[in-house]
């Protein structure tokens, strides 16, 4: 253990990884911090740069990047009401409040310290949970690992703020696109249409970059510019943050439980997180009437939640390739790129690597103060550049960034083609973040099922017969007929519904 | 681009049947149960369903909550000028689409300027802002994936000296 500890301090102290952590820790506050850029687009643009790192690098970028830019979306909610990243949406008003009560200094230090409080209680869950789950998941067998896909593709589709037929319809077009190329049962060209790029199936990066960053690209060409944001002098950005913590404890420790809980569940990512936790903030509140008028504790629970969420998010994905989030969806693309294969065998046989992925969330949520303040510091500088500039510059890096990842023409068109489905999905309510999950485990779902059928000779009854595979079915079945009964029940009783709905 | 639940949902109706239909015709493994056309034909049959049930308006009740939820920046919409006013968010992909074309012809830089004027432009940069950016934002972009991370991009009619 200790020796594993050493070799993975010696990992992360290179040069390139500090360098490089340094270098996507600013770069995340950057993009983070500009309206309608979010964590997820600044993590996929990362992509192409992290081809040309070490592993361990590559993975730091990942992390320093995705951590930051969550936290500093909370800082032009908080100045303009206006927030950075969906995740920090939830409560961008309630930090307005503040902002305007002339509280500005206590609402984002509340973000960066609680942040970065949650972002380290996530690292401890998944310090905690990964190992003796990689205990049990060696013991998976294939009927196990599809069920566990299943069950994964369905709470993507259960937690989607929309509606859930139109959730599995967008996880079903997902896994179709992973139907594309010839890597199936057969070894058959599918769905290729008789063109050779094709053969090789659709990269989830590629999908990834168009779904998140062009579609983003082509809203902003039909909305208009969010207003400068004014110029202001703060002041002591940690002051009166111990008292919050000393107040608030339990507010805390329930924002980041919620987040390691929700960030665990496939699918659901640090947005939903936070919309959770500040729910929860302002049922469980003494003083309720508060909020909304500009009072801390919504954001204590909320920005504590929506980090943790992050790092536990990769409890799944480092145990089964099952992606957390979306994040955590480009993080199993780059940790296969660089042969460290999501997986149980991962914890015993390339552990000092995990340890190193542990390390580097602690250092980046510690690194996480002095760079949020700085970047609180610096904010109207950064955020006074206007769209118009940002945009175009994101277009570039979408073009070659998409080119970098096979060398060849055909990533930009799937970066444009996909850019146009993610557009035409969000706008007509399919979510996005349920496609990428079905492109992402399309192929594990398709082998897990395939190899099951095989093995058990086309019969359907061994997917039941193992106890954990026949829990897991059940959950998956319950998953999916959920929102059947959800409906039925509303049938039922409307009006008890329509007067629960108002008084929420 | 907001079509009535019909639309998109019997569009994936024709998606659905396909995807199947496409799956069905795939050759099996000889001597194996299943093979490369199992997984198409569950997953066209579900999403067919899936486009049936969103015609009929299932599920449709849960879609009303959202907006109790506070539109995030960048959702509130202005108001349309003109008739092809949305058209207008086709022009990133089909600036991409040009890139594809004219990369390998005119080089990277000159193609990744005339994509960075059309986008600053046409996201409302005055000719004073477009111009700068688009001579130095490509040559920025060159530097850092050409130079630093060595991916081959093309250099066409303006190599660069590094």
């Amino acid at each position: 253990m200790l020796n594993t500890l050493i070799e993975a301090f010696r990992l992360i102290s290179t040069w390139e990884v500090i360098v490089a952590m340094f270098a996507a820790s600013v770069y995340g506050l950057v993009i983070g911090s500009l309206p309608g850029l979010s964590a997820t687009m600044a993590t996929a643009l990362l992509v192409p740069v992290t081809f040309y790192l070490s592993p361990i690098a590559a993975i730091a970028t990942i992390v320093a990047a995705s951590s930051m830019a969550i936290f500093s979306g909370d800082i032009p909610g908080a100045l303009l009401r206006i927030p950075g990243t969906p995740a920090s949406a939830a409560y961008a008003d309630e930090a307005y409040a503040m902002t305007m009560k002339g509280e500005a200094e206590l609402a984002l230090g509340a973000g960066v310290w609680f942040s970065a409080v949650g972002g380290i209680a996530g690292v401890v869950s998944l310090m905690a949970l990964a190992p003796p789950l990689a205990e049990i998941a060696l013991s998976f067998s294939t009927f196990e690992y599809f069920w566990l896909a299943l069950l994964g593709l369905m709470c993507a589709t259960l937690v989607a703020r929309s509606s859930p037929v139109k959730a599995i319809a967008g996880m079903f077009i997902g896994l179709l696109v992973s139907c594309i190329g010839i890597e199936n049962p057969g070894g058959v060209p599918r769905f290729t249409f008789g063109l050779t790029d094709l053969l090789g199936g659709i990269e989830p990066i590629p999908a990834l970059v168009g779904v998140f960053a062009v579609a983003q690209v082509m809203r902003a060409m039909l909305t208009p510019e969010p207003p400068p944001i004014p110029r202001r002098k703060f002041g002591s950005i940690m002051a009166g943050q111990w008292t919050l913590t000393k107040k608030y404890h339990w507010q805390m420790t329930r924002g980041n439980i919620i987040g390691i809980i929700i960030g665990v569940l496939p699918g659901a990512g640090a947005d939903m997180a936070a919309w959770v936790s500040y729910a929860m903030s302002k049922r469980f509140s003494k003083e309720p009437e508060k909020f909304g008028t500009g009072h801390v504790e919504g954001l204590v629970e909320a920005g504590a939640s929506n980090n943790a969420s992050i790092a536990s998010g990769w409890v799944p994905s480092l145990l089964f390739g099952i992606p957390g989030d979306t994040i955590a969806a480009i993080a199993i693309g780059v940790l296969y790129m660089k042969g460290l294969n999501p997986g149980p065998t991962l914890f015993t046989e390339k552990a000092s690597s995990m340890y190193a992925i542990y390390l580097m969330f602690i250092i980046a949520n510690i690194l996480m103060i002095p760079l949020g303040i700085a970047m609180i510091r610096i904010a109207a500088y950064v955020l006074r550049a206007p769209r118009s500039t940002v945009m175009p510059v994101i277009m570039l890096c979408c073009a070659v960034g998409s080119f970098a990842i096979g060398n060849n023409m055909f990533g930009v068109v799937t970066v444009a083609a996909f850019g146009v489905i993610g557009y035409v999905m969000e706008a007509n309510g399919y979510p996005v973040a349920a496609m990428v999950l079905g492109i992402v485990m399309g192929t594990m779902v398709e082998q897990a099922f395939v190899t099951s059928l095989i093995k058990s000779d086309g019969s359907i009854l061994p997917f039941f017969e193992r106890p954990v595979a026949a829990i897991l079915a059940a959950m998956a079945i319950g998953a999916l007929l959920w929102p059947v009964m959800l409906w039925i029940w509303r049938k039922v009783k409307p009006a008890q519904t329509t007067s629960a709905a108002a008084a929420r | 681009m907001r079509l009535p639940d019909s639309v998109t949902g019997s569009f994936l109706v024709v998606l659905g049947a396909a995807a199947a239909y496409g799956g069905w015709r795939l050759p099996p493994v000889p001597g194996q149960p299943v093979g490369p056309n199992v997984f198409p034909l569950v997953i066209g049959t579900g999403l067919a369903l899936c486009g049936l049930a969103i015609v009929f308006g299932i599920g449709h009740s849960f879609e009303e909550e959202e907006e109790l939820i506070p539109v995030e920046e960048g959702q509130a919409r202005a108001a349309p000028t003109g008739r092809f006013y949305g058209l207008r968010a086709l022009l990133p992909p089909a600036l991409l689409l040009f890139y594809v074309v004219a990369a390998d012809r005119l080089g990277f830089i000159i193609t990744a300027a005339l994509i960075v004027l059309a986008t600053s432009t046409a996201l409302g940069a005055k000719w004073k802002l477009a111009l700068p950016l688009a001579a130095l934002a490509p040559i920025g972009i060159h530097l850092i994936f050409a130079k630093l991370l060595r991916v081959p991009l093309p250099a066409g009619l303006l190599p660069m000296p590094w």
